[in-house]
């Protein structure tokens, strides 16, 4: 390929590349955001120790889902009604549910499946009812970000079962939409 | 300051950032839910930092470089919790819907496929050459700003952002947008 090709070929990729669509944020958006960040900053403040240690949340919608202690040694009991916590959701608003596990020692290699009812999603999976990871949790808190969406007013329960060895446990978030 | 003037002098310094904020974390993340988290994660962060802002020179900078720096965070933080995930594949592709066309539909149409081509092309990039391509060529960002943002030597971004164009246009070359 002559010179005189490439440098074409070069001014084309910039050129378009200029023209390469800019994102645009949806009205009323900053003023929310604004709105948001003084007050949420106003409460961190207050709170700065209630968080001490669940690194930066994650903005508006934040939901600390504690899943409790987690160690696998005691059979998996279920939940009693009255302690499973819950959220509500607005429609096709994404919301970051933060899960927290406290591990009271490191487990390699331990699987996570959530489970979500029809008409909630994992932002980035759609269409997916189960998802499973592998990981590794380390002793103490272990901290992992799930950005749920509804699409459906249904609403219903989100499982979360941990894995490891032949032992689970599984943790229930009851999710009510608006 | 009162709670009200502390809201005062802190819109008063972020607001004329705003867009560009917007398109950085949007660059960053790729999706717009998640832009917006995190454009949301930076204000918070820098609201509690007002004492801090009010004696930066250029807060626009600084904002940048803590909006990075909250996205690194982030993404060290669930990689060392995801040892494995289910196929990145299923993540959602964005694609091009719209651009400022011409006067002419049948040009804007041919501009809306290479735009799309581009589109691709890019998503074969490494974060980081897909990100200082954006930033320089699209958003304008100049070396030094990136450097900063970065925290990598300008020799390193200037290097990248060749080889980033030099993949773009190969793809571009290899899918037939340009002949």
């Amino acid at each position: 390929m002559n010179n005189n090709n490439l440098e074409r070929q070069d001014e084309e990729v910039l050129q378009l590349l200029k023209d390469y669509p800019k994102p645009t944020a949806d009205a009323g958006f900053y003023d929310r955001a604004l709105a948001r960040a003084t007050h949420e900053g106003s409460r961190r403040q207050r709170n700065r120790w209630v968080m001490t240690g669940f690194g930066s949340a994650v903005a508006a919608g934040l939901v600390l889902w504690f899943v409790g202690t987690v160690f696998l040694a005691s059979p998996d009991l279920p939940q009693p009604e009255a302690s499973i916590p819950g959220i509500t959701m607005t429609l096709e608003e994404p919301r970051t549910v933060n899960l927290v596990f406290a591990s009271t020692k490191a487990l390699d290699m331990a699987t996570l499946t959530v489970t979500l009812p029809a008409g909630i999603e994992l932002a980035g999976f759609p269409g997916q009812r189960e998802i499973t990871w592998q990981t590794s949790l380390v002793e103490g808190k272990n901290f992992l970000p799930l950005k749920l969406i509804a699409l459906s007013s249904a609403g219903g329960e989100v499982l979360a079962r941990l894995e490891h060895d032949d032992r689970d446990r599984t943790f229930r978030l009851r999710v009510d939409v608006s | 300051m009162s709670s009200e003037a502390n809201k005062q002098a802190f819109e008063a310094l972020v607001q004329p950032h705003f867009d560009r904020l917007y398109r950085l974390a949007f660059r960053l993340t790729g999706r717009k839910t998640e832009a917006e988290d995190l454009f949301q994660e930076l204000l918070i962060k820098a609201f509690g930092k007002l004492d801090d802002l009010v004696a930066i020179d250029e807060p626009g900078s600084w904002l940048s470089r803590v909006m990075y720096n909250l996205f690194i965070d982030e993404q060290r933080r669930f990689a060392r919790r995801r040892m494995h995930t289910v196929e990145e594949g299923f993540l959602p592709v964005g694609g091009i819907e719209g651009f400022a066309g011409t006067e002419s539909p049948e040009r804007d149409q041919h501009r809306l496929e290479q735009l799309n081509q581009l589109d691709v092309a890019l998503k074969q990039l490494s974060d980081d050459h897909r990100l200082i391509v954006l930033l320089h060529d699209t958003e304008g960002y100049k070396l030094e700003e990136i450097h900063t943002l970065m925290g990598i030597p300008v020799g390193t971004v200037k290097s990248r952002l060749h080889r980033a164009r030099a993949r773009l246009r190969e793809i571009l070359v290899q899918s037939g947008t340009f002949s």
